[in-house]
C-alpha cells in the first residue's frame, strides 16, 4: 500500500507514463532495444530523484515488450528477439485480415502476464531467488535440451527438413569466439565475426527479408487480405479470448519462472510457452496458420519474464539480460545497491517500483488498444510501398544495433537464405530455435563437464536436470509414438 | 657566414614561441565522437557515458561528446575504426585491457595499440577474491592449501581465457603449484549466481559487485587484487600482503585517439582530463565504483602499454595459449 502512495503521486505517474510510452516506441522500432534506450537516457536521469528515475527506466523495459509484437504481426519483422515466436501465428493472422485481432490479443496477453509477473515479484521474490540459485549449468543444459526438443513441434511437413534447418541454426550459433579457449570458430578471417552473428541480423533477415523476397515473385502483389473497416472488426472476438484462456495462464507462469533464471531469457521463455501451448492444444495442426493462442502464449511469456527478471536483479543484484544489466548499472550510479538487503534498506523504492509496474501495465493496455486501428492501417499500403518500407526499417534496425556496414551485408545474406528456405520449403522456425539455444546449450554442457571433471553423469544425477531431460526425450519421441500408433491402427483396419 | 647560426637560432626561437600558442590553440570545434567497443549498457559504454555526462555537467568542454558504439571482435572493430581515422582530432575512444590483450591472441586483428595514439590512462579497477560465507577457507592461504590437497577439484567461476581473472589464477597457480578448475561464464551475473548457489568455490569479483553480498553475509572476501588495500575493505589484505609474490594485474581504462594526430591535440586532451579527474563528479564516480585513480599522460601510457603487452604475452604463453603476434 505504501508503494501505491509512492507510485500514484502525479510526478511519478508522469514519469511512469513517459517510461512506458518510450518503451512502446522502442519496442516497435526493430533493432533499437530497451537496453540501448536506457543507456542513452541514463545521463539525463541523474538530476531526478532515484525512485522516479527507476520507475521510468523500468517502464521502458517492460513497455518495450508490448511494442515488440507490433512489427512481428504486421510486417513479419521481429522488433525484439523475444518477439520472433509472435511472427509464427501473428503474421499469418495479419495476412488473413485479422491484424487487429492479433494486436489486441497480444496487448491483452501482455497485460495479463505482465501483471502476473508483478504479483509474483511482490509475493514470492526472496524464496524464488533461492530457487534460481539452485539452478546451475547442468540444469541450464537440460532446460536448453527441453527447448530444442520443441523442434518436433515446430516442424512442418518434413521432420528431416526441420532437423536440417535446426542444425544450420546450431552451426551459426557456433560462429565467433569460443568462450572457453578464446579460439575463433568460423570467422573466415573477419574480425567482425569474432563476437558471433547478432540475433537481430538472423531473425530479421530470415523472417522479414525472406518473406518480402518470396512475395515479390508473385506478380499480382501480396496476398494480404484487406483490413476490415470499423473498430469492432479490429478487436479480438470473444471466441478468440476463449481460445486463449490457457495460453494466458501458460505464458504467465512459464515466462515468470524462466525470467527468474539469470541464464535463460525471454526468447527461450517464448519458445517454450509456444511449444507447450501447441503440445496441449486440441488443434495443434492449426499452429503456424494464424491461431490467436499462438500469439497469446509467447507474448504473455515475454512480458511475464520482465517481472521474473526483476527478482534476481532486485534481491540478488544479479542481472539476467543486457537490459537488466544496464538497469543495475543505473541503480549503482544513483548510489542504490540492489541485493539481499534492498527490500529492507529501501522499502520506498522497492514497493514504489512494484506498484508502478501495476500502474504501468494498465497504462500500456490503455495506450496500446487505441493504437491498434492506427497500426493496422499500415497493411492498407500497396505492395510497392510496403515492401521497400519493410526493407528500409530492416536495414535501419540492424544498423542501429551495431553501427556496422558488415552487419547489413550479413542481413542481405540471411535474407537470401530465408528466401531460399522458403522456396525449398524448409521451415525457418527451427533454424531460429537452434540459433537461439545453441550457444547457451553448448556452454552449459561444457561448464557441467568441467564441474564434474568430465563425468557426464552430472547431467542425470541432479533431480531437476534429470526431470527436464526426461521430458525432452518424451517430446522428441512423441512423433514416433504417434506414427507407430498410426501404423497399428492401419494394420488393424487392414487386418479386419 | 657568421649569421647562419643566428638565423637558425632565430628560427628555433620562433618555432618554440610558435608552438606555445599553437598548443593552446587546439580546441574542438564540433561534437566529439567518443567511441566505445561495447554495446549500450556494457562496461565501456557506461564508462564513456559517465565521462560524457560529467564533462557536460562540469562545463569543461566547448562541445558535446557523442558516444558511438562500435561493437564486435572484442574491441577489434573499434580499434580498426579508429586506426582508419588517421589524423582525425575530433574522435577519441575508451580503451580497456582487452585492447592490448586481444590483438596478441587474434590473428584476425589488423591493428594493435601501437597503431593508435595513447592519450591518457584514467582508472585502475581493483578486484577481490571472494568465496561463499560458509566456505571453510578463511584466507587465500587456506584456499590454496585446499586446492593443493585435491588438485583440479576446486572451481573458479570466471570470464574468458586471457581475461584478468584468468591471469590472476594463472599467476597464483604457477607461484604455488596448486591447481583448480576454471569455469567460464559469459556474464558477471551468472558468475556470481554460480558462486552463491555453491556450484563453484571461488571467484575474482569486482568490489562493487561483491559489496552487498558481503554486507548481507553471503560472501566473504579473502584477498584484494590491487596495489593497496581498498578503503571500503581495510581488513582484507592484498595478494602480496597475503604472502604471494606475484605481479599485480590491473584492469585499466583510459583514452586513445586515432594515429597521426598533432601533438597539440594530444596536449589538449591530456590537460582536459587532468582537470577532469579533479572534479567532484569524477571523484564521486570513482568512489561509487570503488575504482582507483590511475591518471597517466600520453608518454607514460605508451611505456605502460608496451610493458603491459609484454607481461600479458608471457603469461598467455606460459598458460598454453597460442599467441598470434
Amino acid at each position: 500500500m505504501q508503494g501505491f502512495a509512492v507510485a500514484l503521486t502525479p510526478y511519478n505517474l508522469l514519469w511512469c507514463f513517459i517510461g512506458v510510452f518510450l518503451g512502446t516506441v522502442v519496442g516497435i522500432l526493430p533493432g533499437l532495444g530497451p537496453a540501448a534506450t536506457i543507456a542513452m537516457l541514463l545521463p539525463l536521469t541523474f538530476q531526478m530523484n532515484p525512485t522516479s528515475a527507476v520507475i521510468m527506466l523500468a517502464g521502458i523495459y517492460y513497455g518495450s515488450k508490448y511494442g515488440g509484437s507490433t512489427t512481428s504481426i504486421l510486417l513479419n519483422v521481429p522488433g525484439e528477439s523475444a518477439s520472433v515466436v509472435t511472427c509464427f501465428d501473428g503474421y499469418q493472422m495479419a495476412r488473413q485480415g485479422r491484424a487487429g485481432a492479433a494486436l489486441g490479443i497480444s496487448a491483452i496477453a501482455s497485460f495479463i502476464a505482465g501483471t502476473f509477473g508483478v504479483v509474483g515479484l511482490m509475493l514470492i521474490a526472496p524464496p524464488l531467488a533461492k530457487f534460481a540459485l539452485s539452478f546451475s549449468s547442468p540444469e541450464y543444459f537440460a532446460l536448453m535440451c527441453l527447448g530444442l526438443a520443441m523442434v518436433v513441434l515446430l516442424a512442418g511437413e518434413s521432420m528431416i527438413k526441420a532437423l536440417l534447418a535446426m542444425l544450420v541454426g546450431l552451426w551459426i550459433a557456433g560462429m565467433g569466439t569460443d568462450l572457453f579457449t578464446s579460439t575463433s570458430r568460423f570467422t573466415f578471417g573477419h574480425s567482425e565475426l569474432l563476437d558471433g552473428v547478432d540475433f537481430v541480423v538472423v531473425a530479421i533477415g530470415v523472417f522479414a527479408l525472406g518473406e518480402v523476397l518470396g512475395n515479390m515473385e508473385i506478380r499480382e502483389g501480396a496476398q494480404m487480405l484487406p483490413v476490415p473497416k470499423g473498430l469492432r472488426n479490429l478487436l479480438p472476438t470473444w471466441q478468440d479470448l476463449k481460445d486463449c484462456r490457457f495460453a494466458f495462464l501458460n505464458g504467465s507462469v512459464i515466462g515468470f519462472l524462466i525470467g527468474v533464471l539469470p541464464g535463460a531469457g525471454s526468447t527461450i521463455a517464448s519458445f517454450i510457452s509456444y511449444g507447450i501451448e501447441k503440445a496441449v492444444s486440441r488443434r495443434p495442426e492449426k499452429f503456424g496458420t494464424g491461431v490467436p493462442e499462438g500469439v497469446a502464449a509467447p507474448e504473455g511469456a515475454n512480458n511475464a519474464e520482465t517481472g521474473g527478471a526483476m527478482v534476481p536483479l532486485l534481491t540478488l543484484g544479479i542481472p539476467g539480460s543486457g537490459t537488466t544489466a544496464i538497469l543495475l548499472a543505473a541503480f549503482i550510479l544513483w548510489g542504490l545497491r540492489p541485493g539481499p538487503l534492498m527490500i529492507q534498506d529501501n522499502p520506498t523504492l522497492f514497493w514504489g517500483l512494484v506498484a508502478s509496474m501495476y500502474v504501468g501495465n494498465v497504462m500500456l493496455l490503455v495506450l496500446n488498444l487505441p493504437l491498434i486501428p492506427l497500426f493496422a492501417q499500415i497493411l492498407r499500403l500497396p505492395a510497392y510501398m510496403l515492401y521497400p518500407f519493410i526493407f528500409g526499417i530492416s536495414i535501419v534496425g540492424v544498423y542501429s544495433v551495431s553501427g556496422s556496414i558488415f552487419d547489413t551485408w550479413m542481413l542481405a545474406l540471411f535474407g537470401l537464405l530465408g528466401y531460399a528456405m522458403r522456396r525449398l520449403e524448409y521451415p525457418s522456425a527451427p533454424l531460429i530455435l537452434g540459433f537461439v539455444l545453441g550457444d547457451s546449450m553448448e556452454r552449459a554442457l561444457r561448464q557441467s563437464l568441467m564441474m564434474s571433471q568430465g563425468d557426464p553423469t552430472i547431467l542425470v544425477a541432479r533431480p531437476m536436470s534429470a526431470t527436464m531431460l526426461f521430458l525432452a526425450v518424451l517430446i522428441l519421441l512423441a512423433p514416433l509414438f504417434r506414427k507407430a500408433n498410426a501404423w497399428r491402427v492401419k494394420a488393424i483396419v487392414e487386418g479386419s | 657566414m657568421e649569421f647562419r647560426p643566428v638565423c637558425l637560432l632565430t628560427a628555433a626561437v620562433v618555432a618554440v614561441l610558435g608552438a606555445g600558442p599553437a598548443a593552446a590553440q587546439f580546441k574542438p570545434t564540433k561534437p566529439i565522437e567518443f567511441v566505445t567497443h561495447t554495446g549500450p549498457g556494457g562496461g565501456g559504454d557506461v564508462f564513456a557515458r559517465g565521462i560524457a555526462a560529467a564533462m557536460e555537467k562540469e562545463g569543461l568542454m566547448p562541445v558535446r561528446m557523442q558516444v558511438v558504439n562500435k561493437t564486435g571482435g572484442g574491441g577489434l572493430t573499434a580499434m580498426a575504426y579508429l586506426a582508419e581515422k588517421q589524423g582525425e582530432t575530433h574522435t577519441i575512444a575508451v580503451f580497456t585491457g582487452i585492447w592490448f590483450t586481444n590483438p596478441i591472441m587474434r590473428k584476425e586483428a589488423k591493428f594493435t595499440m601501437k597503431d593508435l595514439t595513447p592519450v591518457v590512462r584514467l582508472v585502475l579497477e581493483p578486484a577481490m577474491i571472494a568465496v561463499k560465507n560458509d566456505a571453510p577457507y578463511k584466507s587465500l592461504n587456506e584456499f590454496i592449501d585446499a586446492a593443493k590437497k585435491s588438485p583440479g577439484q576446486l572451481k573458479q567461476s570466471a570470464g574468458s581465457l586471457g581475461s584478468r581473472d584468468w591471469v590472476v589464477r594463472q599467476l597464483l597457480m604457477t607461484n604455488t603449484g596448486a591447481n583448480w578448475a576454471y569455469i567460464s561464464f559469459p556474464g558477471g551475473g551468472e558468475r556470481i549466481a554460480a558462486l552463491l548457489g555453491g556450484h563453484v568455490n571461488m571467484m575474482v569479483i569486482e568490489p562493487q559487485e561483491a559489496g552487498e553480498h558481503i554486507r548481507a553475509g553471503n560472501l566473504r572476501v579473502i584477498a584484494t587484487v590491487a596495489d593497496k588495500r581498498l578503503s571500503a575493505f581495510p581488513d582484507v589484505p592484498t595478494i602480496q600482503e597475503a604472502g604471494f609474490n606475484i605481479p599485480n594485474v590491473p584492469q585499466v581504462r583510459g583514452i586513445v585517439a586515432p594515429p597521426g594526430i598533432p601533438p597539440e591535440a594530444v596536449a589538449y586532451w591530456e590537460d582536459l582530463f587532468a582537470r577532469f579527474i579533479k572534479t567532484a563528479s569524477w571523484q564521486k564516480y570513482l568512489a561509487d565504483n570503488m575504482f582507483q585513480d590511475g591518471y597517466m599522460r600520453s608518454a607514460e601510457l605508451s611505456k605502460f602499454g608496451d610493458q603491459f603487452s609484454e607481461t600479458t604475452r608471457d603469461i598467455l604463453k606460459a598458460g598454453g595459449v597460442k599467441v598470434a603476434r
